[in-house]
């Protein structure tokens, strides 16, 4: 890429002020990747606007200077989709941060799009109210993030994910222009014509930066039962959980963690996990006291059918508490079993749980590498963990084709390839096996309609690009 | 005309777009399972149009519109070609979704073809009850204490006997029998509440009526002014939980469509001919 014209840099202060621009590159190196760590890449800068007018004359400077702009929150994504990979300008959210009005009567929130998932429940429980969709990154990642991917999270089972409760929001278009898509604040629910609002719902901040959001809030649930059921082994857990639903219950979670997560959880945080089960699942059941006691026998008994060992009710908020604490800290327990991890974020149809456990297992083991299991189960969705060690020699290159074996498994069972982590840069290449050329065509087609340049968060998602054809960590973490 | 699968224990099934809601409901009616939309004339309503026009139903506050149901479809561009979006599984955040895109949109962008919904158990109770009120206002109080209650009511709609009768507030439940109960029971704290059923609502809709049906969506705190202020309105049936408000009568004429620009520049992405005229249901 060209160099940059340095009154660029000066504009851009004067635009987000001398600490809302990072351009040293010791400061950058915060900003070279997200969560997925195999890729790496410098952007050229970084701007913090604090304000919906300032992101506007930033976008609008970048534009003037045909810089690619790349939108971020905090980093938390899993599949490379915040990468400079042709450098560019990151407009990072993280100074949006007000939670700007809540709406109790009206069950909404207007909120700026650097807030953090969990501050908005945080603000409105006390009134018995929630932002229902809860990823494992919810006390970081932001509601703009959220937007990028269509986060879920344990609860999407019932609840559903970040599209069916984020009403409207407003989006600068990469030329500057200020948008308003889906409810706005003070309107109705429906809005007339398309649902652009939908549309750019998991389009991976490739269609520009949102600063304000409306969201839903839904009224918290009164009553609770979750349980640990103990098995044997994954197949017999993930029968369960096709089992549950076959009989007509929807749990409002149903969270699967095998051997070895349980046991990389229980060494880091003592909660008390059996370290010897095949595998575990959370089960969830949420909402009037009146009833849930009859749906819970039922699903002790398709857990005690196929084989549980061991059923530990919480019989309190705290154990309920800490249940949840388990599941949510599955990834920061890695850190003490290997070096470095990637995972994945397949879906099958939840009948084909097993079938795809068992194909994790065998991939992991013909390429010798250790692997771990989390999964949303009820959804379908996997995380697999695979561990590698960016040390030895080739261990990077086997992580990535187990991981590619796992997703592309998943979609020959008639599935996706990512549930709710996203393509990225990490998956392109999966594209053209779930999608054909002409469904790539009409996508990119949506994408020429709010950036005809192609100049927003570019070289993600679609397969050919530039990144492929030199797909080379440039440098991995500090040892 | 047809079901091109059905994978009950999924809680999945996939329809060609000329099939009928009411054949697709009969087709899961053997699992006990269906799809949680309920718009007026099932019988006669395709799931081609039910897409296209985002319909929904009383059921709605509980369920929401068919939006919310979609997993996949195939659809026929302008030129001709097929493309599929989406995946028949319940979480997808692989491409752009232009399953959402396309619903609603009147077919003016594609032509859907064939859709795979997400499909629900169907609750072991269901319940409906109605309480009568003198003023809009009096309807819509009680209406306020229902939605910020800790009841979960599946419909909450608001109507005036086709222009004659009282303001009558219709509330449903849906879940498992003890719970069900137990909401019916709260509710008749609050209000007299007799039994009902939704035929409200398919007697708005069948009325002969010369005038055509209209729509309003306000915030449901604003609900009850909006109504008061209505002029030349015959009949009308409100979602009042969700601020949807469909009358008869002279045009209130409060549509906003925004983003204009950006839908043209849509439309011409997808349909540069012109060759995709809106559909109305």
């Amino acid at each position: 890429m060209a160099a940059i014209a340095p009154s660029f840099f000066s504009e851009l202060r004067a635009i987000c002020g001398d600490d809302g621009v990072i351009t040293q590159s010791e400061r950058l190196m915060v900003y070279e990747c997200d969560a997925y760590t195999m890729e790496k890449h410098l952007p050229d800068a970084v701007a913090l606007p604090r304000t919906t007018e300032e992101v506007v004359r930033a976008v609008k400077l970048c534009a003037q200077h045909h810089l690619p702009i790349i939108p971020r929150g905090t980093g938390t994504s899993l599949s490379g989709a915040v990468l400079a990979v042709d450098g560019g300008i990151i407009i990072g959210t993280t100074r949006l941060n007000r939670i700007l009005n809540v709406d109790y009567r009206n069950r909404r929130a207007l909120v700026e799009a650097g807030v953090p998932n969990l501050w908005i429940t945080n603000a409105v429980k006390e009134r018995g109210l929630m932002f229902a969709p809860d990823p494992s990154s919810q006390p970081s990642s932001t509601i703009a993030g959220n937007i990028a991917f269509n986060a879920g999270g344990p609860h999407t089972l019932k609840h559903g994910a970040t599209t069916n409760h984020v009403l409207g929001f407003d989006l600068v278009l990469p030329d500057g222009e200020v948008v308003w898509l889906g409810s706005t604040p003070e309107g109705g629910d429906d809005v007339e014509g398309y649902d652009l609002r939908g549309a750019v719902i998991g389009s991976e901040g490739m269609f520009g930066v949102i600063t304000r959001v409306v969201v839903r809030l839904m009224k918290t649930p009164r009553a609770f039962r979750t349980m640990l059921a103990v098995f044997n082994s994954a197949d017999d857990a993930s029968h369960t959980v096709s089992d549950i639903i076959a009989a007509g219950i929807i749990p409002v979670a149903m969270e699967l963690m095998d051997q070895p997560i349980t046991r990389a959880i229980e060494e880091a945080y003592h909660f008390g996990l059996p370290m010897d089960a095949g595998a575990v699942l959370i089960i969830e059941l949420e909402g009037h006291e009146a009833g849930l006691d009859r749906q819970l026998e039922r699903v002790i008994e398709l857990c005690r059918k196929n084989r549980s060992r061991d059923l530990k009710p919480a019989r309190t908020p705290e154990e309920r508490a800490a249940l949840w604490k388990c599941r949510k800290s599955a990834f920061g327990a890695i850190g003490r079993i290997s070096p470095n991890f990637v995972t994945q974020d397949g879906v099958v149809p939840r009948t084909k749980l097993p079938e795809i456990m068992q194909f994790i297992y065998d991939a992991a083991k013909k390429l010798g590498l250790g692997v771990a299991n989390v999964a949303h189960a009820g959804d379908g969705n996997i995380h697999p963990i695979i561990f590698y060690d960016e040390r030895i020699e080739g261990d990077v290159e086997k992580a990535y084709a187990c991981s590619t074996a796992i997703v592309r498994r998943c979609i020959e069972l008639g599935g996706t390839a990512t549930g709710e982590h996203g393509i990225g840069v990490e998956k392109v290449e999966l594209m053209s096996l779930q999608y054909s050329a002409d469904d790539l065509e009409a996508m990119q087609r949506l994408r020429r309609a709010f950036d005809p340049e192609g100049r927003c968060n570019p070289h993600k998602m679609f397969p050919g690009g530039k990144r492929c054809l030199n797909f080379n960590p440039q440098r991995q973490v500090a040892i | 005309m047809s079901i091109v699968s059905y994978a009950p224990d999924d809680l999945t099934v996939t329809v060609t777009a000329d099939t009928t809601l009411a054949a697709l409901q009969q087709h899961l009616s053997p699992r006990n399972q269906w799809l949680p939309v309920d718009p007026p004339n099932p019988a006669r309503l395709t799931i081609g149009e039910i897409v296209n026009c985002d319909v929904s139903g009383p059921r709605r506050y509980g369920y929401g519109t068919v939006r919310e149901h979609v997993l996949s479809l195939r659809a026929e561009l302008a030129d001709g070609r097929m493309i599929k979006s989406g995946a028949s599984v319940v979480k997808n955040a692989a491409g752009y979704d232009l399953c959402r895109l396309f619903t609603g949109a009147r077919g003016e962008l594609a032509t859907v073809r064939e859709v795979c919904f997400k499909v629900q158990p169907r609750p072991e109770a269901e319940q409906f009850g109605k309480a009568e009120f003198p003023t809009v206002e009096a309807a819509c109080g009680f209406v306020e204490k229902l939605d910020t209650s800790e009841l979960t009511p599946t419909v909450l709609d608001l109507h005036n006997a086709g222009g004659a009768g009282p303001w009558t507030v219709v509330v449903g439940f849906a879940g498992t029998r003890e719970e069900v109960d137990w909401q019916r029971k709260q509710t008749g704290s609050l209000a007299a509440v007799a039994d009902a059923n939704l035929d409200h609502d398919e007697q708005f809709w069948s009325a002969t009526a010369a005038r055509p049906v209209r729509k309003l969506s306000v915030l449901p705190s604003k609900l009850a002014a909006t109504i008061a202020a209505m002029r030349g309105v015959t009949s009308l049936v409100a979602r009042a939980g969700n601020g949807i408000i469909y009358y008869r009568g002279e045009d209130q004429g409060t549509a906003i469509v925004p983003s204009t620009k950006l839908m043209q520049r849509l439309k011409h992405e997808f349909d540069p001919a012109k060759k995709l005229q809106a559909r109305h249901a």
